[in-house]
């Protein structure tokens, strides 16, 4: 956990210690209830920590979206397609048919 | 006797299960690779194993995380590299030293960064340059979307390991974005507004 120097430096309390440590945990969703409801109490009331919860929350975000950007090239699906094919699998044109379906 | 799947059976399942995956192992092997013909052929092979392999393949289960174990094995096995020994134990102070820098970030009046900063073109290089462990756990967790213990599986390493790896490439991505706003000129927050 972090020390009462680090947060002192960083201009918070000593109270904000399970939330430094453990935000990330909570925005990712990998605490369990009492300790989520604890640190949704502790964000709720106190102006820091809620902008930083706020910021991380972006940054995230933002890491997310870029799912939504990378596909994979067609000329690589028909590569793979081929290459299934020659292995005696008929899957791609089953995914094919249904998509045109 | 047990009923032995026909072929036609085996290749619906395997178009059903494991085709639809093939962005999200694409974006994986890219971020293993780092160079687009290799993650071709990362992706090609990934899904040549798992078409020979789909009898281990267990219905209802995770395909996504399956196709991804593979991936990442056939990415070890390309390179000949041994499985990453990097570990570190304590999380915490990772989430500490972010924290020091979003609140080095507002020092210099960049209270908004991640939201002035055009953060896809901006994330996308900072993760070019991450090192490998760290980049899988962010690829894994962040844009794949995984729990911790799905990326421990694919990762072949303990949750914790995940975690300390998620919070050291995080930490590191932010820092670099931290210096791409000072070297974009970034005003502070109120002076631009």
């Amino acid at each position: 956990m972090p020390t009462r120097g680090e947060l002192v430096a960083l201009g918070l309390s000593a109270s904000c210690a399970e939330v430094l440590g453990h935000l990330w945990d909570y925005l990712d969703d990998e605490i369990d209830g009492a300790g989520a409801a604890r640190m949704r109490a502790h964000i709720g009331g106190c102006a820091e920590c809620r902008a930083y919860a706020g910021a991380e929350r972006c940054f995230l975000q933002g890491l997310a979206a870029l799912k939504r950007e990378l596909r994979a090239p067609r000329l690589l699906r028909e590569r793979v397609a081929r290459r299934l094919q020659r292995e005696g699998c008929g899957c791609w044109e089953r995914a094919r048919r249904k998509d045109a379906g | 006797m047990l009923a032995v799947p026909d072929v036609t059976d085996r290749d619906a399942a395997f178009a059903r299960d494991a085709l639809p995956w093939l962005d999200d192992v694409y974006r994986f092997a890219l971020s293993l690779t780092r160079d687009e013909p290799d993650a071709d052929d990362v992706v090609q092979e990934t899904y040549l194993r798992a078409y020979r392999s789909w009898h281990t393949f267990i219905p209802g289960t995770d395909c996504r995380r399956w196709l991804f174990t593979i991936c990442r094995n056939v990415f070890l096995r390309s390179r000949e590299r041994q499985r990453p020994t990097v570990d570190l134990e304590d999380g915490e102070q990772d989430a500490v030293a972010a924290a020091s820098v979003y609140s080095a970030a507002r020092e210099r009046g960049y209270d908004d960064i991640y939201a002035r900063l055009d953060l896809a073109p901006a994330l996308r290089d900072a993760l070019d340059t991450l090192a490998e462990p760290f980049r899988s756990a962010v690829i894994l967790v962040d844009v794949e979307d995984m729990t911790y213990e799905t990326a421990a599986e694919v990762m072949h390493v303990p949750i914790g390991t995940v975690r300390s790896r998620l919070f050291r490439g995080r930490r590191l991505l932010q820092e670099q974005l931290l210096t791409v706003a000072q070297d974009l000129g970034f005003a502070p927050a109120a002076v631009a507004a």
